[in-house]
């Protein structure tokens, strides 16, 4: 295997598929964001981004905390340290692929 | 051009700004902006037009200025919390800039801006310009920077970026002594105020209209979530 060839193999899968690698970039950079600015900026329907969702945190990249803005229900997302290092690594594998 | 590969590393570093964009999704961005603009220059009016030996010239900075950072603050915070947050999603910035490290990049813009500003000052002083070309320079950068933040991610803003360009050339081709003849200090030029006075005046004005248009567009194309679990 030559040196591309492995980059391009060591690329993080979970974060490539290219839902989950929207929902990452867009909270690489916000500190949290709630499930609804998640919905209106990647355009997916609930349940796609649910399970996404919960393949990222499966994953350890991201937290999810259930909360409340004033009597309506809120999920707030962030990404953990492990997340934010997994998508630093993987723009850098793919830089380093292309 | 960029191979399909560069395109899908571009489109990556697209969407990592896409919060930073969002948060003038509803023109609160540049409604502020253009209130701080227009809020100075009614400082800078009143000011002009009261005795020397007011009492509001001795506090008039630090009482006009807090009001308005006051204001601007709260008033796009309720804004947020209201209408932005329900229709399209809450978003809380990091805040890393301000926290750790210093922020090279502001340094740098403020420091080149008060450079130019400077050389501006120094040139207007040796008389080859007026205080209105001055002026208009401030108005161009104000318009490039305009169009590099803001333009670039809307479309129809590249027309407000051009409006101010052309307002600013207007600006330097008006007779000196239409912007009043009054300073600060002596280290200024006679019609020092008078000069920024109608630049902030015509900058706030535009930023407000194209802010009050991007907030009004925003309403019509967003319906408030329903109050339903996520």
């Amino acid at each position: 295997m030559n040196l591309k060839t492995r980059r391009i193999a060591e690329i993080d899968r979970v974060i490539h598929e290219p839902g989950r690698l929207m929902i990452v970039a867009l909270l690489s950079a916000v500190e949290q964001a709630d499930f609804l600015y998640l919905q209106h900026e990647t355009e997916m329907n609930k349940g796609t981004l649910s399970s996404h969702l919960s393949r990222l945190e499966e994953a350890g990249y991201v937290e999810v905390v259930k909360t409340y803005r004033g009597k309506i229900p809120q999920t707030l997302l962030s990404l953990t340290a492990e997340g934010r290092q997994a998508f630093a690594q993987y723009r850098r594998r793919m830089k380093e692929a292309l | 051009m960029n191979s399909p590969k560069e395109a899908k590393m571009d489109q990556i570093e697209k969407i990592v700004q896409r919060p930073l964009l969002y948060n003038n999704i509803d023109g609160t961005g540049e409604i502020g902006t253009g209130f701080l603009f227009l809020g100075y220059a009614l400082l800078q009016w009143i000011s002009i037009h009261l005795p020397e030996a007011s009492i509001w010239h001795q506090y008039r900075a630090f009482l006009g200025f807090a009001l308005l950072i006051t204001t601007i603050h709260f008033g796009v915070k309720a804004i947020k919390k209201h209408i932005t947050y329900p229709r399209t999603g809450y978003v809380e910035y990091r805040k890393r800039s301000r926290t750790c490290g210093v922020n090279w990049g502001g340094m740098a813009i403020g420091a080149g801006v008060g450079a130019l500003f400077g050389v501006g000052i120094a040139l207007v002083h040796r008389s080859h310009w007026g205080m209105t070309t001055l002026a208009a320079l401030f108005g161009l950068v104000l318009a490039a920077g305009y169009a590099w933040r803001i333009a670039n991610a809307v479309r129809w803003k590249w027309a407000v970026a051009a409006v101010m360009a052309i307002c600013s050339l207007v600006l330097a081709k008006l007779p000196a002594g239409l912007v009043g003849t009054h300073s600060w200090s002596t280290m200024f030029p006679d019609n020092f105020e008078g000069a920024w006075l109608l630049t902030m005046m015509l900058y706030g004005t535009i930023l407000m209209i194209s802010g009050g248009i991007s907030f009004v567009l925003y309403l019509r194309h967003t319906q408030p979530a329903s109050e339903t679990a996520e």
